[in-house]
């Protein structure tokens, strides 16, 4: 669970999902000032702190990697401000444990307003991806994920987004979907959808992205093998 | 001044300054080597003007000094490009460094806290040795 001064809601997000999941929880804080790492142990999480700000996505891989030195297999990442509701994490398990995939995505069908429809078909037209909601941060992530999403190459990624599912694509992983009902931001604000300048920014840099791994999108033997090579 | 003054100048000037801060340690290695490389051309560019006159008669270049500007500007983009490649790199390790720093504080921290829960329980029962015995023992998941 990545944070970021969160902590008017960190506590009982971390509460709520010890309770429905029965599982560890990790809080990520990135570079939290407001006491977000003490209240998220409050509520019985365990902690990482970053001291330099890495953005959500580097809090997300730290947490990743903290998950798999010390050997757990399955991951499931959710927002600490209270938007991503934990009574739903059952469901997303059950989907996950279903088989034959290795992400699970939460997706908000409804969240999407006109200009983020506009702005997701742009990506999913560019890149092809068969994903519904491309930025949801409420996903399981399998082993064979993580080992994806845990190396230098997906390092240098900014959001929990396209360049993640690309990446998984990459390696030929399975991504599923499953409907989530979504609570309304309880405290907190988008990251990315914060101001016309960076929605700018954010359509720029993916737009980039796509575009620098678009040629490589086929799943080649040789991406299959390193995937292979990954799990070794 | 005449005009070859000024370009041997400006030539030597630039060698020296280059040669100054690699001698004082300013520079690490790739760096060094390029630097002194450049250096090296600006010094025999500065002495010999007339080389460029004969560079650009070799290319049949009308007016020698462009050839110069131009390669200096091709220079300095390649420059720019691998630097950015390097500065990319950097970030990589950064970030990680950064992760693996948050990673084993956190460990740091639960380690140190079981270490002075099992003390307390040792200083209780007044078995000191054990407390020894449980300190140097290993952490228990290392993965990876």
């Amino acid at each position: 669970m990545p944070a970021r001064d969160e902590r008017p809601t960190v506590e009982t997000m971390v509460r709520r999902a010890r309770e429905r999941l029965d599982c560890d929880v990790l809080v990520v804080s990135d570079e939290s000032r407001d006491g977000t790492a003490d209240a998220a142990r409050g509520g019985g999480a365990r902690v990482l702190e970053l001291p330099i700000q890495l953005g959500a996505w580097g809090a997300t891989q730290a947490g990743m990697r903290f998950a798999q030195r010390h050997g757990y297999d399955v991951v499931i990442t959710l927002d600490a401000d209270g938007q991503h509701d934990p009574d739903c994490l059952p469901a997303l398990m059950a989907e996950y444990e279903r088989g034959g995939t290795d992400v699970v995505i939460g997706t908000f069908p409804e969240r999407l307003s006109g200009a983020k429809r506009l702005a997701w078909g742009w990506f999913r037209g560019m890149t092809g991806l068969a994903v519904e909601d491309l930025t949801s941060g409420l996903r399981v992530y399998g082993p064979r994920a993580l080992r994806v999403l845990t190396s230098p190459e997906a390092t240098l990624l900014d959001y929990q987004d396209v360049g993640v599912l690309l990446l998984l694509r990459k390696y030929g992983l399975r991504v599923r979907e499953l409907p989530t009902p979504m609570l309304p931001r309880s405290a907190g604000h988008s990251r990315v959808f914060s101001s016309w300048f960076k929605v700018a920014g954010y359509m720029l840099q993916t737009t980039l992205l796509c575009l620098a791994r678009v040629g490589r999108l086929g799943v080649s033997d040789r991406a299959m093998r390193r995937a292979e090579g990954l799990s070794a | 001044m005449t005009p070859l003054l000024t370009a041997a100048l400006l030539g030597v000037g630039t060698a020296l300054v280059i040669l100054y801060l690699v001698r004082r340690d300013q520079m690490h290695g790739r760096y060094a080597f390029w630097w002194l490389s450049v250096a090296t051309v600006a010094l025999v560019f500065g002495l010999m003007p007339s080389l460029v006159d004969r560079l650009g008669h070799w290319f049949g270049v009308k007016y020698p000094p462009t050839l110069v500007v131009m390669l200096v500007l091709a220079a300095l983009l390649v420059k720019l490009l691998v630097s950015d490649l390097d500065v990319t790199r950097r970030e990589r390790r950064i970030r990680r460094l950064l992760q693996k720093t948050a990673i084993l504080e956190a460990e740091l921290r639960e380690l140190r806290t079981e270490v002075d829960a099992l003390r307390n329980a040792a200083s209780h029962s007044g078995d000191e040795s054990d407390v020894a015995a449980v300190v140097v023992e290993p952490p228990r998941k290392v993965v990876g």
